[in-house]
């Protein structure tokens, strides 16, 4: 840990992945302070799905997540500890500079015996196609998720909520109505 | 429906909708002021949930007698509030305000299951649908509550304290209205008795769970929705400043 993250006196963070719809792939979406897993999943609900729809929610603490850029990659020559049992996996990539909301995006498994080995590996088989900015490898073994019992309850209601929605105040036309004034 | 079941299941609409748009009220108070982030937005979500479900119960006493929710809500005086005193009650520290929401998730959403049986079906169907997030609201309070009470020295006494002074306050919410023996011989309330031994068996193991100590007491509070705290006029003037400024205004 760094010298700011000794020092730093809130929860530990949470990263957080949302899939909006099942089978669609999870996206990082932001992180949460939380004391555990189970309280990261419920900030991560009220802070991430008020408005968008969600299917599934998974919290993994970020001091899990191996993370580098393609800079990291270029400089570092990593450590290998390749000696641990087989684990499984989730790689993440950033490929484009585009998107706000979004940060990285579920790319597929991997099987290895370190996250080392594992980026080894996706970097072989997820990373000929396009540019990868940042490459996130994710354990399983981290991950705490929602399960299909938990859509009606923690998501499915943001449905009805309208007033959520910035479309549901009259603001917009209020605000036409006043730029169409001020052109004349 | 007959006119004295009429007005029996106004009053318990009134009853159910005043608790909320109260409770909603004082969670909305906690705005800026939450211990971190992520719980600030919890709670003001939270409001905002209690507010729809009070918007719900308004709008079933609407179509029953035709009375309006911002007349009621804003310009209604502290005497004709018919709530219990317990939602009237200021936020206290974090363990207090959180100590509350749970007794009264849990209450809400043991009556809310007994109502998707309801005889009175725009009660049944409006249940079924508020009922699904009270279930993460019971989840958000009980998670709360457990860590408060096992947590360090301080937080145990706190939340302690928070128990032993709520407690006969909670008992209110399982006092019957005058009519409401009507209603319920016509499968349109679930009974109040059975609903608070459901709910003592909820919260009773809960508790003790969590480390804390219930009160040896079933006496509630107070009997009448009539009988207001002190706190419940401070909070209504807040409430209803604004809208009472400008009676007419439109929104």
């Amino acid at each position: 840990m760094n010298e700011i993250g000794r020092r730093d006196t809130q929860w530990p963070l949470y990263e957080v992945f949302m899939q909006e719809k099942a089978e669609r792939p999870f996206q990082s979406v932001g992180a949460v302070h939380a004391a555990d897993a189970e309280m990261a999943i419920l900030n991560a609900r009220t802070v991430f799905v008020r408005r968008p729809a969600c299917h599934t929610l998974w919290v993994v603490p970020h001091s899990a997540i191996l993370m580098r850029t393609s800079e990291e990659l270029a400089d570092d020559e990593e450590d290998d500890a390749d000696t641990g049992e087989p684990q499984r996996y989730q790689i993440f990539q950033k490929t484009s500079q585009r998107r706000a909301m979004v940060y990285v995006g579920h790319v597929g498994e991997i099987t290895a015996v370190s996250p080392q080995h594992a980026l080894r590996q996706a970097i072989d088989t997820f990373g000929s196609s396009e540019d990868v900015f940042v490459w996130w490898v994710v354990p399983n073994a981290a991950i705490t998720s929602t399960d299909d019992d938990d859509i009606d309850s923690l998501f499915a209601p943001a449905y009805d909520k309208i007033y959520r929605q910035p479309s549901a105040y009259r603001t917009f036309t209020a605000i036409r109505k006043a730029k169409h004034s001020s052109n004349q | 429906m007959e006119l004295q079941t009429k007005h029996a299941l106004a009053a318990q609409l009134l009853a159910m909708a005043d608790d909320e748009i109260l409770l909603a009220h004082r969670d909305s108070e906690w705005t800026g002021h939450a211990p971190i982030l992520e719980e600030d937005i919890a709670l003001a979500n939270l409001a905002q949930d209690e507010l729809g479900h009070a918007s719900v119960w308004y709008g079933l006493l609407h179509e029953l007698t035709g009375e309006d929710a911002n007349q009621l809500v804003f310009f209604r005086d502290p005497t004709a509030y018919y709530n219990i005193q317990m939602v009237e009650l200021p936020n206290g520290d974090w363990a207090f305000t959180l100590m509350r929401q749970y007794l009264f998730d849990v209450a809400e959403m043991l009556r809310l299951t007994a109502l998707t049986e309801s005889n009175y079906q725009p009660l049944a169907n409006a249940a079924a649908k508020v009922r699904r997030e009270e279930l993460y609201h019971v989840r958000h309070s009980s998670a709360w509550v457990r860590r408060l009470g096992l947590g360090t020295d301080e937080s145990h006494r706190r939340t302690q304290k928070a128990l032993t002074t709520l407690w006969p306050f909670a008992l209110q919410m399982f006092v019957p209205l005058p009519e409401e023996p009507a209603l319920v011989a016509s499968h349109i309330l679930p009974d109040a008795d059975q609903l608070k031994q459901q709910w003592l068996d909820v919260v009773l193991p809960f508790l003790h769970q969590a480390g804390l100590q219930v009160p040896d007491t079933l006496e509630p509070i107070a009997t009448s929705r009539q009988q207001h705290s002190k706190y419940l006029a401070p909070l209504l003037q807040e409430m209803q400043e604004v809208a009472r400024q400008d009676p007419g205004a439109e929104w």
